[in-house]
């Protein structure tokens, strides 16, 4: 699978309810070293309810300067949460449908891992 | 306390807090895609155009306890015109830099290797030999 | 001597963005129709371009990418492909105009016909381009291009009324010979001019090429606020010779014998030979850096290994690039096409890659993986911002001025 076949699919809860559109995928490197970095595993998608475009991540950090466009590009994507990958239940080729009582998580990037 | 989102027909809850991660997270558009390539030298390979997952039921039920897919290689060459305009090219044209090649991600991805050992130098290569070399002083370096 | 020849690379950039063949018509054409009444424009420009590019020397030096690799990673690759096409059509289309302004300027020198001079000029730009080094190429063109301050010397020479001069500059108006429109459309043009992406394509890459680091903020700074204040102050001594010279008369600039007139009227036949030699000097230096940048554009968006200081064998396509870049630019001039014509359309490009370039720099330089502590501060993001609407505004009135106004005529 490439990643471009999940960036903006429409994504649907278990009723078939629109709640957003895929704009990035997040990894994490805690997998098997095969080479000198982790196995990149997916921890799930980052789902907007407004739109396609991830636009500079500002949604993701706190203290994105300059502090004008961080606040306009907050707002762009106020709303926006982490799906986990265990709470997909079906990727298709338009549309990712999630498992009914799918968790919403805060996206934002804590601390030392925001890089 | 939920609130109707004015485009999306489902309501909006409060989010859970966000996460702690045990190694470095990395968001596909923020800090892998359109990020330049580097060889062992510093030297520009290519740009990271998409990614290549590892296999998971496409068009199908996932069954639960599916392990989450990881990232096999970073694709680079027609993709980056079927992810502007959409579509997707046959695999076997994709140019493929597989994930144990790679050193270290920082503001560019390092890889461990030299450019010269990886398949997607090869335009770079069949230029300089269809090309430049004919031309006198291809050679020659400038410092 | 180092110090002093440490500011080529702002030297040469400023010398490609202000005092190109383009530039030098427009300015002539500026002084001769509207008197010193534009020059706030080109103040407001310096300005512009001082902040950004110094922005993009910052972050080149203390992250090692050029301008055009961020502009991918933090628009996309659509809006990068949008604002490479619009780029490398500006590129292509000055780089035509500038090979054609060498052979107009050598014509003015040794009265041989342009048309014997043009593949002589894009075999020697070529050359450089191949084969000399990058510092050498910057200081001796900088160098070389700075005879261009005779035209400022000509206008003391020429012991003009600096009264009304100044009264011009500092309380512009429309001049009664001329509509609003085209007063606009000559300051868009003049932003535009001052502000050419390609600018700070050619001076982040140059801070590569330069192996710039993080202590070499500082050198960036100077060669900033030398070389682009410079460029200014001669684009209006230029604008100021045609007003004293040119405007009384009704002289309209139709070719570059009328814009080196108010020197000849100044200072003579070595005054005139100063400033050809200038001329040429400008117009060599704008040719490299805008092949240079379309090199550097295309490499930095498709990955490609590039830079003048690498052999061109380990940078293959970056050279063949340029090459094909130099051979459509001799076939356009074939054509028999006036090459400063083909430089007004670029103003059109421009609309669309001026703000395309200059908000993912903006937002690069405050970005704390790349910069560290070397983040824009306050005062420099308020500044920016500003230029970002100013820039916005200029983009998106530039099209239907230049329809409306029929390019200025």
């Amino acid at each position: 699978m490439i990643l471009s076949d999940v960036l903006r699919s429409r994504v649907l809860d278990d009723e078939g309810r629109s709640v957003g559109i895929v704009i990035d995928a997040r990894f994490v490197l805690d997998g098997v070293p095969h080479g000198p970095l982790a196995d990149a595993r997916l921890v799930g998608f980052i789902v907007s309810p407004h739109t396609g475009s991830s636009f500079l991540g500002y949604e993701r950090h706190d203290d994105g300067r300059p502090a004008l466009i961080a606040r306009v590009l907050r707002w762009h994507h106020r709303g926006s949460f982490l799906v986990h990958w265990e709470d997909i239940a079906r990727l298709d080729e338009t549309r990712v449908i999630l498992r009914p009582g799918y968790r919403r998580i805060s996206p934002a990037l804590l601390g030392a891992q925001r890089r | 306390m939920t609130r109707r989102s004015k485009r999306f027909d489902a309501p909006l809850p409060v989010l859970e807090p966000a996460e702690q991660y045990a190694g470095q997270v990395l968001d596909a558009r923020l800090h892998l895609l359109d990020r330049q390539v580097l060889d062992r030298d510093g030297v520009p390979v290519q740009v990271v155009d998409d990614l290549e997952l590892s296999d998971v039921p496409f068009g199908e039920s996932i069954p639960s306890e599916t392990p989450a897919p990881v990232i096999e290689s970073i694709l680079s060459g027609p993709v980056l015109g079927t992810r502007i305009f959409g579509g997707r090219p046959p695999s076997s044209r994709f140019h493929r830099v597989s994930w144990d090649r790679i050193a270290e991600i920082g503001i560019a991805i390092h890889l461990g290797v030299a450019g010269s050992t990886l398949d997607v130098t090869w335009v770079e290569r069949w230029v300089r030999d269809r090309i430049i070399s004919r031309i006198p002083g291809g050679h020659h370096d400038p410092e | 001597m180092k110090r002093v020849l440490g500011v080529a690379l702002g030297v040469l950039t400023a010398i490609g963005g202000f005092l190109d063949i383009g530039d030098l018509v427009t300015n002539a054409v500026v002084g001769s129709r509207f008197g010193l009444s534009l020059a706030w424009v080109v103040l407001v420009g310096v300005v512009g371009i001082c902040l950004f590019a110094q922005m993009s020397g910052r972050v080149a030096a203390v992250s090692g990418r050029a301008t055009f690799e961020i502009i991918r990673e933090r628009l996309g690759p659509k809006a990068g492909l949008a604002n490479l096409s619009a780029s490398f059509l500006i590129n292509l289309l000055t780089l035509t105009a500038e090979i054609g302004g060498i052979a107009l300027a050598l014509q003015l020198a040794s009265s041989v016909s342009p048309g014997l001079w043009i593949p002589v000029a894009a075999f020697a730009v070529w050359l450089v381009i191949w084969r000399v080094k990058f510092s050498i190429m910057e200081n001796v063109t900088g160098l070389v291009g700075l005879c261009l301050i005779v035209f400022a010397v000509a206008l003391f020479l020429l012991g003009p009324d600096w009264s009304k001069l100044a009264e011009q500059a500092f309380a512009p108006s429309v001049p009664g010979s001329e509509s609003a429109g085209a007063y606009w459309y000559y300051a868009v043009a003049l932003f535009g001019a001052a502000m050419t992406p390609y600018e700070v394509f050619f001076f982040s890459s140059g801070a590569v090429e330069e192996k710039w680091t993080k202590k070499d903020i500082g050198q960036s700074r100077i060669n900033v606020l030398v070389g682009f204040p410079l460029g200014g102050v001669l684009s209006v001594a230029i604008a100021a010779c045609a007003t004293i010279v040119l405007l009384p008369r009704g002289i309209e600039v139709s070719s570059l014998s009328q814009i080196v007139l108010p020197v000849a009227e100044a200072g003579g036949k070595l005054a005139v030979a100063f400033v050809i030699v200038g001329i040429v000097a400008a117009t060599f230096g704008a040719a490299l850096e805008t092949t240079l940048s379309s090199g550097y554009t295309l490499a930095q968006f498709f990955g490609w290994s590039w830079g003048k200081f690498r052999k061109p064998a380990e940078a293959a396509r970056f050279h063949v690039a340029m090459i094909v870049c130099l051979l459509v630019g001799l076939a356009v001039l074939a054509t028999g096409v006036d090459p400063i014509l083909v430089t007004e359309y670029s103003v059109v490009f421009s609309a669309i890659a001026l703000p395309l370039t200059y908000l993912p720099i903006l937002i690069v330089a405050n970005d704390e993986q790349y910069m560290g502590d070397a983040r824009n501060g306050r005062v420099t993001n308020a500044f920016a911002l500003v230029y970002l609407v100013i820039i916005l505004v200029a983009s998106i009135a530039a099209i239907p001025l230049m329809i409306l106004t029929g390019a200025g005529a």
